[in-house]
């Protein structure tokens, strides 16, 4: 019986020296096990399916599975909000960071602030936006939509994937461009909104490329496109700046995860996504959904967050959506 | 003509050894992680992606397909065997499964609901084939306001659920919609019901409340009965459903999976509202509704064949819209575009034999499952004999790991302890669980979606009542809600209530 | 049921009892969908469906209440006769024991006490097999979640599993 328990003994301080240098070898050994990217949209839509591509090239360098998991809502910031509350900062827990977890605390009282909140790893890509309508509408290009909106004040609805997204925010700007009232409809993101202007329960949508497959097939009609050329794949569509609206909105988003990371396993996984971005299935992935790698590395993407919240405010000020 | 030729072009991709290895492991995954509590398909389905990735398409997403309709066919088994709901469409399987076993007669009820899983599935196959691009048009037809009186009617239905009070079930659901509401707003961010807790930021999970309700508080009730040696208090006397059972089960299975195939298509809740619509139409139209609950196996074969006949309707906005009406189906359509492929409206005509091949791989898969399924039904059985002082500690580490395998989450397990706890309470106070759950699951759509309708119709409430599908919807709620104040009705009703009573 | 057991306006009416605990929770719900601002109606805040739901709420417990009041309930202990009551509780504090000991412990030696506890209190199994059954159980699904499926249950301070 006493052997037994020294053994025990001697197993358990075993145990405790083992976990001991488990901590101390954490930062090396990461990652011993899956890790979990959130992805703050619904399964489906570009966003998802871009960051499904990315996070597989990259799990095969950090030598473990990446696990996506879908908190969609709140125009993108409610997966990195409960991950800056609830998530411990150890590399196992990381979010997609999309514009608007910088923009709606300019714009409401939030639980999370941009600046403090998050430990920025690297910076991916961005978005191409457009703004479509059912192939059945009456609308058969922009100026029909402005038209008819001119006629009848805030009749014209458009689906966007949040309150606060580049979508709503540049819908609105251009609204107030053409001196016409439209509805912005908050879905939670782009497979909702191809739902919502294919049965014409919106007469618009304002989403990034996740519409495309449907515009192909000739069921959806692409008004505009967001970006400073015209896209290679519709060169009929017109850009925001031909329609006279001086401006171009790509939405850029990278990954982070919640404060306080270990620099090393920061700099392992920013190594992975960055090898990520170059591979070229990936480029071929994001190539359907006309996106273009945008890689910027830890310090220039934290850089990058401080000048993007300046030029969020403004344009929050100028438009009277900042916070009272 | 062209369907059958192409059906047998499906077959020829199917056929082929490796796909058919892709299709057993897809399967045998699916039956594992769907009899397991807690894992569901969703994570296992994650994992396994990347393995997908280094075979052609078709083998990976037949593989993929397989995990996702084999988990629905193992869904029931805990359900009936332990009271213990693997996820929130078997739910209801619970309420008649259950106690079938308890009267002995777990095999049937594991039976009928194989067979019925069986032939809604196959059923569904046949739809996807020869009707998919007509019925797409259903996913879309759906708006905000359309979806908020489905979810009224979803409410309404649970209404039929109880066997006691209806303002004691009236007043669950509330709960539940509230429950459903905990954490950050989807619309505006703003966290409620948080009470400061970070855990709550992300709300409340579904699998912790169910297997407290329904697991943990089962075993709170069964431990103060005094030395039941088992659970089982009749004698096994049949494995497999009997002639009776089947003549019992043909309707509901019929009614079930129709309902189960149309209410699949719609992207959310389909499958939740299609079983327990099931259940509630099953114990409508019975001349004895007062046996449900009881362990009427009309209250299994039906539910059972909804979700499955819905698993197979979720694909169709997947495959010829490129939505799709769940996270499964979404991890699909990762799947498909990470091999290159997109499905969309033109999936179907540009490659033909993806399309055909895995439909025909689902149906060998279902044939698979059959085969697989039918002779555990004899092993769980005897899992039953186990002394009741030696199963109930397993069962309360099994839901302890089940819940916390579905989060990582150690916060889930007194999540579900609590409610484990608040749950024994309400069964002796009276107040069944079921009607929580379906609002907990159906509440944050219900809000979503009333609230989208507003912005849309601008305030204007008539919007409900003028879209047609939206109006059929909330008549059909209304009809529901008085119907028990008609008289010839009330005696179905009062007779259910004396039983309780008794 | 006999008039023993069936009570109207008593405080030993269980009835009442779920009753008034439905009022006190939809109050509440009321009050925080007021905290959470209604929002117009063309324009739902976060705190619109609350509000209505926490209203809803309150009528339906009140209708419990009334219909205890007019027609009687069942009493408190009669919900607990003939049954051994004790049991659940000693689950329930197992169960509490466990929950506060499952982060510091780690999953393996908070839950062998627990198997050895709900195994010998309730109705005792053999110690052999109480012992052999709450060791090897979840030694084994620790092994089997570790190994096989990749999920790292809770280690604890000591770091053991």
């Amino acid at each position: 019986m006493s052997r037994y328990g020294l053994k025990t003994i001697a197993f358990a301080a075993m145990q405790v020296v083992g976990a001991l240098l488990a901590t101390a070898a954490g930062a090396q050994d990461y990652p011993t096990k899956p890790v979990t990217l959130i992805v703050p949209w619904p399964a489906g839509g570009s966003t998802d399916i871009s960051m499904r591509a990315i996070a597989d090239s990259a799990s095969k360098v950090l030598g473990q599975p990446i696990v996506i998991d879908n908190k969609a809502g709140g125009g993108g910031t409610v997966g990195p909000a409960t991950m800056a509350a609830a998530a411990k900062p150890d590399g196992y827990t990381i979010s997609q960071i999309p514009i608007t977890v910088f923009r709606i605390p300019l714009m409401q009282e939030v639980s999370w602030d941009p600046a403090k909140d998050f430990t920025y790893i690297v910076h991916l890509t961005g978005y191409t936006f457009g703004v479509t309508t059912s192939a059945e509408s009456q609308f058969k290009s922009w100026k029909d939509v402005v038209e008819f909106a001119k006629a009848n004040p805030g009749k014209v609805t458009y689906a966007t994937p949040g309150t606060g997204t580049s979508l709503h925010i540049g819908m609105e700007q251009i609204a107030a461009m053409s001196g016409i009232k439209l509805t912005q409809v908050p879905f939670k993101g782009g497979a909702e909104t191809n739902a919502a202007v294919l049965g014409q329960h919106t007469m618009l949508q304002a989403d990034s490329t996740g519409w495309r497959p449907l515009v192909d097939a000739g069921k959806l009609r692409l008004l505009m496109v967001w970006t400073g050329a015209r896209s290679p794949n519709y060169p009929d569509v017109p850009t925001l700046k031909e329609l006279g609206y001086p401006m171009v909105y790509d939405s850029p988003f990278g990954i982070a995860g919640p404060k306080g990371m270990d620099p090393k396993i920061v700099a392992k996984l920013h190594d992975a996504f960055k090898k990520a971005v170059e591979d070229p299935a990936v480029i071929a992935t994001l190539a359907k959904y006309d996106m273009v790698p945008n890689y910027k590395n830890t310090e220039d993407y934290k850089k990058f967050v401080v000048e993007v919240t300046e030029s969020e405010r403004k344009v929050i000020d100028t438009l009277g959506l900042a916070k009272k | 003509m062209d369907t059958l030729a192409n059906v047998a072009h499906g077959f020829g991709v199917a056929l082929t050894g490796i796909n058919l290895l892709y299709c057993f492991i897809g399967v045998f995954i699916g039956t594992l992680v769907g009899v397991l509590p807690g894992i569901g398909p969703i994570s296992a389905m994650s994992l396994l992606l990347p393995v997908t990735l280094s075979g052609t398409p078709e083998s990976g997403i037949i593989m993929m397909a397989g995990i996702y309709y084999g988990s629905m066919y193992g869904g029931s088994t805990t359900s009936i065997l332990v009271n213990i709901p693997g996820e929130a469409a078997s739910v209801v399987t619970c309420i008649d499964g259950h106690q079938m076993a308890k009267q002995g007669r777990a095999g049937p009820a594991l039976g009928i609901s194989a067979f019925g899983s069986f032939i809604a599935g196959t059923f569904a196959l046949v739809a996807l084939m020869l009707v998919a691009p007509k019925l797409a048009s259903i996913a879309i037809a759906f708006g905000p306001a359309e979806y908020f009186s489905l979810m009224v009617l979803g409410l309404v239905v649970l209404t039929f659920l109880t066997q006691g009070s209806m303002p004691k079930a009236l007043l669950m659901a509330c709960i539940g919609v509230v429950l459903g509401l905990i954490g950050l707003d989807s619309i505006t961010a703003q966290p409620r019901l948080t009470f400061g807790r970070m855990e709550l930021i992300d709300g409340i999970g579904l699998v912790p409340v169910v297997m407290g309700l329904f697991g943990v508080a089962e075993v709170l009730l069964n431990t103060e009965q005094a030395i039941k040696r088992d659970i089982i208090n009749a004698k096994i006397t049949q494995l497999l459903p009997n002639k009776e059972d089947w003549q019992a089960s043909a309707g509901p299975v019929t009614r079930g999976t129709l309902l189960g195939f149309l209410l699949g298509i719609l992207p959310g809740g389909g499958a939740v509202v299609a079983s327990f619509a099931s259940y509630a139409l099953e114990k409508r139209l019975s001349k004895t509704p007062e046996r449900f609950g009881h362990g009427a196996i009309e209250g299994v074969a039906g539910p059972e064949s909804a979700n499955n006949a819905a698993a197979g309707g979720a694909f169709i906005p997947l495959m010829t819209l490129g939505i799709p009406p769940n996270v499964v189906m979404a991890l699909l359509l990762g799947a498909f575009v990470i091999h290159g492929l997109q499905p969309g409206p033109l999936l179907i005509t540009q490659n033909p034999g993806l399309f055909w091949g895995i439909v025909a791989s689902m149906y060998i898969g279902n044939v698979m499952l059959l085969i697989l399924n039918l002779p555990m039904i004899g092993m769980w059985v005897q899992l039953l004999k186990l002394p009741y002082n030696i199963l109930f500690p397993l069962i309360i580490l099994f839901t302890i790991l089940g819940v916390y395998c579905s989060s990582n989450n150690v916060f889930d397990v007194y999540v579900m302890i609590a409610f484990g706890i608040i749950g024994y309470f309400m069964r002796k106070l009276g107040y069944e669980p079921a009607p929580l759950v379906l609002a907990f699951v159906l509440g944050p759509m219900l809000e979503n979606n009333l609230r989208k309708s507003l912005i849309l119709s601008q305030g204007d409430l008539w919007t409900f009542v003028q879209r047609p599908i939206s109006a059929a919807c909330l008549t059909l709620a209304l009809l529901l809600l008085i119907a028990p104040l008609l008289p010839s009705l009330r005696k179905k009703r009062e007779l259910v209530a004396l039983d309780e009573g008794a | 049921m006999n008039n023993q057991t069936n009570v109207k306006l008593r405080l030993s009416n269980s009835e009442l009892w779920g009753g008034l605990i439905g009022l006190a929770l939809g109050g509440f719900v009321i009050w925080s969908g007021l905290k959470l601002k209604l929002g117009t109606i063309n324009d739902p805040g976060s705190g619109y469906v609350l509000f209505y739901t926490g209203i809803l709420m309150c009528v339906f417990a009140g209708s419990i209440i009334i219909s205890a009041i007019t027609e009687g309930g069942p009493t408190l202990a009669s919900r607990w006769e003939n049954v051994r009551w004790s049991k659940p509780l000693l689950v329930i504090a197992c169960l509490a024991a466990f929950s506060l000991a499952l982060e510091p412990l780690g999953f393996l030696l908070a839950s062998i006490p627990l198997m050895l506890l709900l195994l010998r209190l309730i109705d005792p199994v053999r110690w052999t097999l109480a012992i052999l059954i709450a060791v090897m159980v979840p030694l084994g699904m620790w092994w089997v979640l570790k190994r096989l499926l990749l999920i790292q249950l809770p280690s604890g301070l000591f770091g053991i599993g």
